[in-house]
């Protein structure tokens, strides 16, 4: 009897802790130094004010935690045989509130239907309108270039309440993942008519239908987001409310302020870590990677930096694969991220493509038999050495003076950054000697950084980084796409690093290059159908630049230290769109996620998305 | 005095055309990149219309006479990026009475501690008082600011069980930011208070009241500190209109949503309309500043004519 009661009263204990360690209500307290400019999601790109768009109005699909699609506001969907026709199949009884919570109306086809045409109309100077033009829908580009004045004759339409059809002008295999763009979400139409450019200006000219309501927005001061009791959803919804005080020093204050218990989470900057580490390792824990980003070493083919930095004489050598490959092959990757993450192997890649973020038929992207023997073209100073012996005489024979100029740039506000090149130019320095290489470091200026960069050709290379727009590896290509114009016919030099250029040069090597890579990314771009050819062919493409010493792939974007109550490991997961920007699924626990337990969950994410 | 202001008001707003104008010119030189934050990804169609819908493609000279029809009509356009098409002056009315809130309190505290304590060194000059004040300034002019802000505000909050931003619904929340943003206008007034009664206390006059057999107290009061007041005199508008800039580390530290940092900011964003609006409204603060503060030192010194050039005669 006593066993029995001990058990029982066991039993009970636990069952009183559970709910304690994942409140299914209570506030969210965190800082924010970034104000929104505006509430509307349909314009704005920027994932500052994206959050909001995320949490308060739902898109067609989302994603769980392991990155699957999985129904949204659609609860089914189908695509026509040539592709071309895709049919949404929308959740009844959704409804608007507004931010006071009362009902306005039944959200429907039209209201996605209003929210394309409102991202279309260029007076309302929507950002993010290019996603549209991507989905290629049809008649979108030339309705919004006037070209096109019917409305009715752009490729979207809703067929009744609760059916939306897109048509597209080509087969566009990713669709589904471009709905979860803003340019995709729907608005109430009226409201939208009604307000015009003003959608958005405050919390009061926006309606609600997704999993959170903007109760408060008093700008540099609060947000307050409440549940949306009524949201179809809401059983998956379990922190009743998100309190975002504005606070421009929060970098510095959110340690101090969540040890004080006023805030649930905090943001861990490397120059504070020696401390934590000390004091409170225990509370240390990691935000999920997040593979939107890829970073890439990019060579200039078009400098235009100042003489004394010798840019005529850096053409020469980047035209010559040799020199490329002496840089690639003397460049420690591994020893240059450690300026950013103390585990730089887990944040490296071999390919600009991340890998996880696409696969087929069970194998990852850049698993893929193109990159087979990628592992090659890195880190290996014997090979660089040789390299160099071949580059020194046909650059010689080719004109070029010694030491080659190489001009490094980095944000002078970014230290992590300006730390790697130190020793980024020390490294490649030490390897291939001063007498062969002169590492310039520029530092950019913090605010327009790439227009006075990059764009402007003041470097001879570069850290770049490209952000993934749908669930394709073509969208790892954009960067280095090339612009035909269509009347001329002639090529209008767009890429990252302006290659595209040297077709008109008499640089032979790399215009046949040109000529191979464009090529094959057409080939991929044209195979809609059978998606394994499609993604092996863009996987040959990407090695071409890999394997051309074009471009060096370097790292997944950084994962952040932190302190907080939410066990990241729960929430949406996608490389792509807004729903990784959700609250939904997550739990917001009494105390802080410990490291222990981050790195369980993370240990059982993996193993899940392994088994997938 | 009336044909003096009138003159003034009318170099004024020359002074002013000048200052709009060379701005207006020079933030429409900034690279086009920085009004699209997504310009990587936006079509050249779209950065056109961008540039169209914010007349950045019209000449120069139909750009500022576009602006100067706005403003005589009282229209200083919209916010396009800081809070996207929200008038600028319904952003700007919020902050100023913000910012002028916290300054007023800070420059009144500054004053009553300050200016007697000024007084106090000087009447104990060369004493424990003097020297322990000329600590005090030395300490809070060598100390940069942030450093004692921050200080304040992490050791303050915990001592007085607040929170580390500011509150408006608990008046104890507005103790230390003003306290901070005083100490360094403390300093100001006590050292310059100081080192004018000093100077007025050697002078003839002074001299000979002490000799006619007058009691300290109105010769200190009545006599010294009335005279080394005017100079001081003269910022005072100016200090008190300046509150409506703000404090740009203050208000960021505690979150204050006046004007502090607000012009940093929206030049990082290249808001056009909300740079002019607040480049009006601070050069309008200076002029008037100026104007009020010289007709405060007439006030104050009778000696003192707008009229009449030269030396004091007296």
């Amino acid at each position: 009897m006593k066993k029995i009661l001990a058990v029982l009263l066991t039993l009970a204990l636990l069952a009183a802790l559970v709910p304690a360690a994942l409140a299914d209500n209570g506030t969210y307290t965190t800082y924010y130094a970034g104000e929104v400019s505006t509430l509307n999601y349909l314009v704005s790109s920027t994932e500052n004010d994206q959050v909001v768009g995320a949490n308060i109005v739902d898109t067609l699909v989302e994603y769980n935690t392991y990155g699957e699609v999985i129904p949204c506001l659609a609860e089914s969907w189908e695509n026509s045989e040539d592709g071309l026709t895709w049919t949404f199949h929308l959740r009844k009884g959704v409804k608007w509130y507004d931010c006071f919570g009362e009902e306005k109306a039944e959200l429907t086809a039209a209201d996605f239907v209003s929210g394309l045409k409102y991202v279309l109309t260029p007076a309302y100077e929507s950002a993010i309108v290019s996603n549209v033009f991507t989905a290629q829908i049809v008649n979108a580009e030339a309705y919004y270039n006037g070209e096109v004045t019917d409305f009715d004759q752009v490729g979207v339409k809703a067929a009744d309440d609760y059916t939306l059809v897109y048509t597209l002008a080509n087969p566009v295999p990713y669709f589904v993942s471009m709905t979860t763009y803003g340019s995709f979400m729907p608005v109430y139409g009226p409201l939208a008519e009604e307000l015009g450019a003003s959608l958005g200006v405050d919390n009061q000219s926006i309606y609600y239908s997704g999993a959170y309501i903007l109760e408060t927005f008093e700008p540099q001061s609060e947000r307050l987001y409440v549940k949306n009791q009524n949201y179809w959803d809401a059983d998956n919804v379990f922190i009743e409310k998100i309190d975002q005080l504005y606070n421009a020093e929060s970098a510095t204050l959110s340690p101090i302020a969540a040890l004080r218990g006023e805030v649930d989470y905090a943001a861990l900057d490397n120059d504070i870590m020696d401390d934590w580490r000390a004091n409170h390792a225990e509370l240390i824990t990691q935000s999920r990677s997040n593979l939107q980003y890829s970073y890439f070493y990019c060579f200039d083919f078009d400098p235009q930096y100042e003489e004394e930095y010798e840019p005529a004489n850096w053409l020469i050598a980047v035209n010559n694969a040799n020199f490329r490959h002496s840089i690639m092959s003397a460049m420690d990757r591994t020893y240059a991220l450690t300026a950013e993450t103390d585990t730089p192997e887990a944040l490296l890649e071999n390919t600009i493509t991340p890998p996880a973020f696409a696969s087929v038929n069970g194998k990852d992207f850049s698993t893929l038999p193109a990159f087979a023997n990628i592992d090659q073209y890195f880190y290996n100073p014997e090979k660089a050495l040789e390299y160099k012996a071949k580059a020194v005489d046909e650059l010689t024979a080719a004109g070029a003076k010694f030491p080659i100029k190489l001009v490094m740039t980095y944000k002078t506000n970014d230290s992590d950054w300006a730390n790697q090149v130190q020793l980024q130019k020390s490294q490649l320095e030490s390897v291939l000697g001063t007498d062969y290489i002169d590492v310039v470091l520029y530092a950019g200026p913090a605010d327009n950084f790439l227009s006075m960069t990059r764009r402007a050709g003041k470097y001879s290379m570069q850290r770049c980084n490209w952000g993934a727009d749908y669930a394709d590896p073509e969208t790892w290509t954009d960067p280095f796409e090339i612009n035909i114009d269509s009347e001329t016919g002639k090529y209008q030099g767009n890429s990252y690093n302006k290659m595209d250029k040297m077709y008109d040069t008499d640089y032979a090597e790399t215009k046949a290059f040109l000529d191979a890579y464009y090529a094959k990314v057409k080939e991929a771009k044209a195979e809609t159908s059978d998606i394994e050819k499609r993604y092996n062919l863009f996987a040959e493409a990407e090695a071409m630049l890999i394997e051309n010493a074009i471009i060096i792939p370097f790292r997944k974007s950084t994962t952040d230290y932190q302190v907080t109550k939410i066990d990241v490991y729960e929430g949406e997961y996608a490389p792509f769109g807004i729903c990784n920007l959700k609250y939904k699924f997550m739990h917001l626990q009494d105390e802080f996620v410990t490291a222990e337990q981050n790195e369980q969950s993370y240990k059982a994410w993996v193993d899940s998305m392994e088994k997938k | 005095m009336l044909k003096y202001l009138a003159k003034r008001v009318a170099r004024s707003l020359l002074t002013l055309f000048f200052i709009l104008t060379i701005v207006f010119v020079l933030v429409r030189q900034m690279p086009i990149e920085g009004y699209f934050p997504n310009f990587e990804k936006m079509t050249p169609s779209q950065i056109e219309n961008g540039l169209h819908q914010m007349g950045l493609d019209q000449p120069m000279t139909v750009q500022l006479a576009n602006f100067y029809k706005g403003l005589l009509h009282g229209d200083l356009g919209v916010s396009r990026v800081y809070n996207r098409g929200k008038p600028v002056w319904d952003i700007l009315k919020t902050k100023i009475p913000i910012s002028i809130q916290l300054g007023s309190l800070s420059i009144l505290f500054s004053m009553l501690v300050g200016l007697p304590m000024g007084i106090h060194m000087a009447q104990r000059k060369g004493k424990l008082p003097d020297h322990l004040g000329t600590a005090f300034i030395v300490l809070i002019q060598a100390v940069p600011a942030a450093v004692y802000y921050l200080f304040i505000q992490l050791y303050g909050t915990e001592l007085m069980q607040i929170k580390l931003r500011f509150d408006p619904g608990d008046w104890r929340s507005w103790i230390l930011p003003v306290l901070s943003l005083s100490l360094g206008n403390i300093a100001y007034y006590a050292m310059w208070i100081r080192r004018y009664m000093v100077d007025e206390s050697t002078k003839d006059y002074v001299q000979l009241a002490r000799i006619k057999g007058c009691n300290g107290s109105r010769i200190m009061f009545r006599h010294i500190f009335r005279n080394a007041f005017v100079p001081m005199a003269q910022y005072l508008p100016t200090s008190f209109l300046n509150t409506v800039i703000g404090s740009i580390y203050i208000e960021s530290l505690w979150s204050i949503k006046g004007m502090g940092g607000l012009l940093v900011d929206v030049i990082h964003k290249q808001d056009n309309n909300m740079i002019l609006g607040i480049v009006l409204l601070f050069a309008c603060v200076g002029i008037i500043g100026l104007i009020l503060g010289d007709v405060l030192m007439v006030l104050f010194d009778p000696r003192i004519s707008f009229t009449k050039k030269g030396g004091d005669g007296a």
